[in-house]
């Protein structure tokens, strides 16, 4: 039940919107017949200017403010009844004939809502309209339908080919659109009409005309009229519009048309009442002359005359030419003249290559005059005016080309005037997205298509990636410390420290070698050598009528610390005096001298020699280790090895007893292993010296 | 008292002591300093070279950078310590401190001019600071003292490449060969002289000798590839480059030339997925995003085109052809300027379609 409900919500909501036409019967407005009647009245008004414009349109003339007229009639109607289809199109009509294109589209769409069929050529302007938003296909099915279903379309042929040309040339130009950038220009335009930007060669200076507010009183149709307004081009921008001084500008439409490529003299045209006349204008200092209208030969009164420039050897005029018998509007011509001075501009010569069966537009020629621009609607315009190119070759000009797209739109776009490096342009366009009317764009040029590169790489050389290095290094190096030490001592003698001159010989231990023998200081006792550090040496002391003397010293490894001394007592050779011979080795356990024995012995053999009364007891000792039986036994066995050695050496016997104590005469604690080495020894007692 | 007492009856039994002397004559002084200074140097000398045998590890080790400063120890020690120089010298090459390297083998030289293994040293450096007939002469001196070294021969050879010597680079890299036939990279070496001569199927040739000494150089089929792009033999340039790819599936050259290839080839899609290839095999390879702007150029997305030019550029402020797309780019993009000094910077590493870019465009 709720579904139902909301369905017939729905249905009459939808009902409702959908608007019906409502002709324009008085059985439609009983209660308001004289508001009927006022509305019956405009539009009767209305239509006059309608069919007049409508005329005109068709007969390619200027349509002058006849639509602008027709639409103030339609819009006291259209307040009474906004709901009449043939109303609403006939003021989308007057819209799309006033450039206002976003409001045209609003009513002819409304009128096909009301009644598609209202007026033949609704579909003639929603073509248009579709044209102009590049829906190409859909306007190109309103012409048709347009062709199909008027019967007196045929009398439309020429502007219904054209049209239906312009869709075709539009998709041909819309798929290779031009290397450039169209932009608008801010700082120059206004949300009236701002028209044909020309500019000085090197681009510096600008006048254009506008329409925007000034102190003039608006026309008939609420617009101003058209000033001259200059601008230069400072750090990349416009500068703000000045209007001209002088009496270049007037209370009529003063339109500028070109500047002299020498920048000294400029053409406009002035239209006063439905009359257009060019005017030439020269520079004098800062300021414009007051302009001079053109001989009759370019300023008709016939004719309407507009949008001249000057041709590169300054003695041709071309211009655009209109009067009430042309059929095709305005139509580009040109005056020539034989004399500067006289200025006798001749009578004009047709373009007929230039030349369409539609409005030809402003032209513009080269400084070199090989290339001329116009616009024109027809050629291949790809809709309204459109900006064309022709070429100067063998005395004539070419047929014009489309310059392309975007410079060209379906709108209108006129009025070319290029830097002469023709990397800039600046054109006039109605274009969408502008500030208001006709607006100024600058065009500017990509210059060739630009075609990004791709680079490849390699490794050429096998090196770069395989390094054939010879990185072999040199070898490492042994290390050694070799550092010395001072050792330094004195030889006194033991009982009265009186300094003896004695001989002393150093032993290199490790290699049994004698290294060092010197003599310490007869007088002072003193001596004073170096030796390698860290080594262990013997060292051996003898001086006449003392016993001989000998040690084993280590040296500390190491360079800080690199002096040692040592005090040597000597001891007189008196009878009894003992003395440890503590360079003797033996086996461990057995009484057999070992090799390193040789030079303490030898020493010894030596001193007996030296002192041949000398007689001595040769004692072994040992530790208290083992019994005291084996003891003495391997001391007294010890004893007779060194006595052996001696008379090997060839000491007398007689001089030499052995005797064993075993462990009886220690001379340290037996309870350390240090006291133990010290009672482990081999000594010598002087038994006699006489 | 009783302590004196002993030590001296200790010193009678013992008969003599040693002790260090705390008081010395002048002269005993005098000694003992001068024998402390042999000392010293001895220990200095023993530190030298146990800091040059610890360089000697790092540098075994790949540390070369604390193998130069041990060796800079040894030579502060000892400053005639050759071994130390050379060692120093040849650690700076491997790390491409050239003017280092050739700093410390000229000090090697001028104290012995016979240590024959500093000149081949030395010439790297030279080298390596693009001093190239400093680098020849010291090649020269090299080969005097051992005249069939091939590393000598073969580094000369490269030196005359980048010298743009091609014919006499032939004749070393000849000599190589003749040394040591088996070696693949002096052939493709040869190859790169005959096609900087302009000689490609001369290259081709010694290319293919290459592959068939060592079929697992990578390097070597980019080589065939890039010099069959050059000949326009596109499908043989791409058999070449997967080729390459085959052997060593992270080698990012040979997707960045196989894009280029393919890019060449109109097969844009196919080049767009051998830069992205190549920029995730090495993020930090320029060409790989100079050549993508390309192909973002040509699909019209001319902002991610500036963005990978400018990674190009950030990488590699050499890369000629990131600056003339990044030119296209900004062109693009409406800033002029900025396009114009990007094609001018082209201009500057020698693209000629920089200069013409920069001279039709911006010289007003």
């Amino acid at each position: 039940m709720k579904f139902l409900f909301k369905l017939f919500i729905v249905l009459s909501f939808h009902f409702g919107l959908k608007a019906q036409n409502v002709d324009f019967k008085s059985s439609n407005f009983k209660t308001d017949k004289e508001g009927f009647k006022k509305a019956e009245a405009a539009i009767e008004q209305g239509n006059v200017y309608f069919d007049k414009g409508t005329k005109l349109l068709f007969e390619v003339k200027d349509v002058k403010g006849n639509f602008h007229f027709a639409l103030k009639s339609y819009e006291i109607a259209q307040a009474f009844n906004p709901s009449n289809a043939l109303l609403n199109f006939k003021i989308g009509a007057c819209y799309f004939n006033n450039l206002n294109y976003d409001k045209a589209l609003t009513f002819l769409l409304k009128a096909k809502e009301l009644d598609p069929n209202c007026d033949p050529f609704l579909n003639y302007y929603l073509g248009r309209m579709s044209q102009l938003e590049g829906k190409l296909e859909e306007a190109l099915s309103y012409y048709t339908k347009f062709t199909v279903e008027y019967k007196k379309a045929t009398e439309f042929t020429k502007f219904i080919d054209q049209r239906k040309k312009e869709c075709e040339n539009a998709k041909k130009l819309m798929t290779s659109p031009l290397r450039v950038w169209v932009d608008n220009v801010p700082e120059l335009n206004s949300d009236k009409d701002d028209i044909t930007p020309t500019i000085s060669v090197d681009g510096g200076d600008m006048l254009f005309s506008s329409k925007r507010k000034n102190e003039h009183l608006m026309d008939s149709i609420g617009e101003y009229d058209f000033e001259i307004y200059s601008s230069t081009m400072e750090k990349g921008n416009w500068s703000a519009p000045k209007k001209l001084i002088g009496d270049i500008n007037t209370n009529v439409d003063d339109v500028v048309n070109t500047i002299s490529y020498d920048g000294t003299m400029l053409l406009m045209h002035r239209s006063v009442n439905n009359q257009s006349d060019i005017f030439e204008s020269k520079l004098l200092g800062a300021n414009w002359s007051t302009p001079e209208k053109m001989n009759a030969n370019i300023s008709n009164p016939k004719y309407n005359d507009r949008f001249a420039c000057y041709n590169h050897t300054g003695y041709k005029i071309y211009f655009i030419r209109d009067n009430e018998e042309a059929e095709n509007g305005y139509q580009a011509v040109y005056s020539g003249m034989e004399s500067k001075l006289r200025r006798d501009y001749a009578t004009t010569t047709f373009l007929d290559v230039l030349n369409s069966k539609f409005n030809e537009g402003p032209m513009y020629i080269t400084i070199k005059g090989d290339v001329l621009y116009l616009a024109s609607q027809g050629h291949g315009s790809m809709g309204g005016y459109d900006i064309f190119i022709s070429k100067f070759v063998q005395g004539q000009w070419t047929a014009p080309v489309n310059l392309g797209y975007p410079i060209n739109s379906p709108y209108d776009d006129f009025f070319y005037s290029p830097t002469v490096n023709g990397k800039f342009a600046y054109i006039t366009s109605n274009r969408p997205g502008g500030a208001g009317g006709y607006d100024i764009y600058k065009v500017t040029y990509w210059g060739a298509d630009k075609t990004p590169i791709v680079s490849t790489e390699d490794f050429l050389i096998s090196s770069v990636l395989q390094p054939v290095n010879d990185n072999a290094i040199e070898s490492k190096v042994d290390v050694t410390r070799k550092f010395l030490t001072v050792f330094k001592g004195n030889t006194i003698d033991l009982l009265n420290s009186q300094p003896v001159g004695a001989t002393i010989e150093i032993t290199d231990n490790a290699t049994g070698k004698v290294i060092e023998t010197f003599k310490s200081n007869s007088a002072t006792g003193k001596f004073i050598i170096t030796l390698p550090s860290g080594k262990n040496y013997g060292i051996a002391v003898k001086a006449e009528n003392y016993l001989f003397h000998s040690e084993n010293f280590d040296l500390p490894d190491g360079g800080e610390d690199n002096i040692v001394s040592k005090t040597i007592q000597l001891k007189n050779v008196a009878v009894g005096n003992t003395i440890t011979l503590t360079n003797i080795f033996f086996d461990l356990g057995k009484a057999t001298l070992r090799m390193e024995s040789n030079a303490e012995l030898d020493r010894l053999v030596k001193l007996l020699n030296d002192a041949p009364k000398l007689k001595i007891e040769i004692a072994g000792h040992t530790d208290n280790t083992g019994s005291a039986a084996m003891n003495e036994n391997l001391s007294q066995q010890r004893a007779i090895a060194v006595v052996a050695y001696l008379l090997s050496k060839g000491i007398n016997s007689t001089r030499l007893t052995a005797k064993g104590y075993g462990s009886k005469r220690p001379i340290a604690s037996n309870e350390t292993e240090v006291g133990r080495q010290q009672n482990r020894r081999t000594e010598f007692k002087i038994t006699s010296n006489s | 008292m009783k302590k004196t007492l002993l030590f001296s009856l200790l010193s009678l039994l013992v008969g003599n002591y040693f002790a260090q002397v705390e008081t010395l004559s002048l002269k005993e002084k005098a000694f003992k300093d001068s024998i402390a200074q042999i000392n010293e140097a001895a220990n200095a000398s023993a530190e030298g070279k146990e800091a040059y045998n610890r360089g000697i590890s790092l540098f075994s080790e790949k540390k070369t950078l604390d193998a130069i400063k041990e060796f800079e120890k040894a030579i502060v020690s000892d400053p005639k310590f050759l071994a130390a120089y050379f060692n120093k010298g040849v650690a700076e090459n491997e790390l491409g401190m050239y003017l280092a390297s050739a700093s410390t083998l000229n000090k090697l030289i001028s104290i012995d001019s016979t240590y024959n293994k500093a000149y081949f040293q030395r010439a790297r450096a030279f080298q390596g600071l693009n001093e190239f007939d400093a680098a020849e002469k010291n090649y020269e001196k090299a080969l005097v003292f051992d005249p069939n070294n091939v590393k000598v021969i073969y580094n000369y050879g490269v030196l005359r490449f980048m010298q743009k010597e091609y014919k006499d680079a032939i004749i070393k890299f000849s000599k190589c060969i003749q040394i040591d036939p088996t070696s693949a990279y002096y052939y493709n070496d040869r190859g790169s002289c005959y096609r900087m001569l302009g000689d490609l199927p001369k290259a081709l040739v010694e290319y293919e000798e290459a592959t068939k000494r060592n079929s697992n150089l990578a390097f070597v089929y980019n080589n065939i590839g890039t010099t069959k792009k050059k000949m326009k033999d596109y499908p043989g340039a791409i058999l070449a480059f997967n080729k390459a790819i085959s052997v060593d599936s992270k080698f990012h050259m040979a997707y960045v030339n196989r894009g280029a290839t393919y890019f060449t080839q109109g097969k844009n899609n196919e080049a767009e997925k051998d830069f992205n290839q190549a920029i995730q095999i090495a993020p930090n390879y320029s060409p790989a995003y100079a050549n993508l702007a390309s192909i973002l150029i040509a699909k019209k997305d001319f902002q991610k085109a500036l963005e990978n030019a400018d990674i190009a550029i950030s990488i590699d402020k050499y890369n000629s052809t990131a600056y003339l797309n990044r030119g296209i780019a900004k062109e693009m993009l409406r800033d002029m300027k900025g396009a114009c000094e990007d094609w001018f910077k082209a201009k500057e590493l020698g693209v000629e379609l920089g200069k013409n870019y920069f001279t039709t465009n911006c010289n007003n």
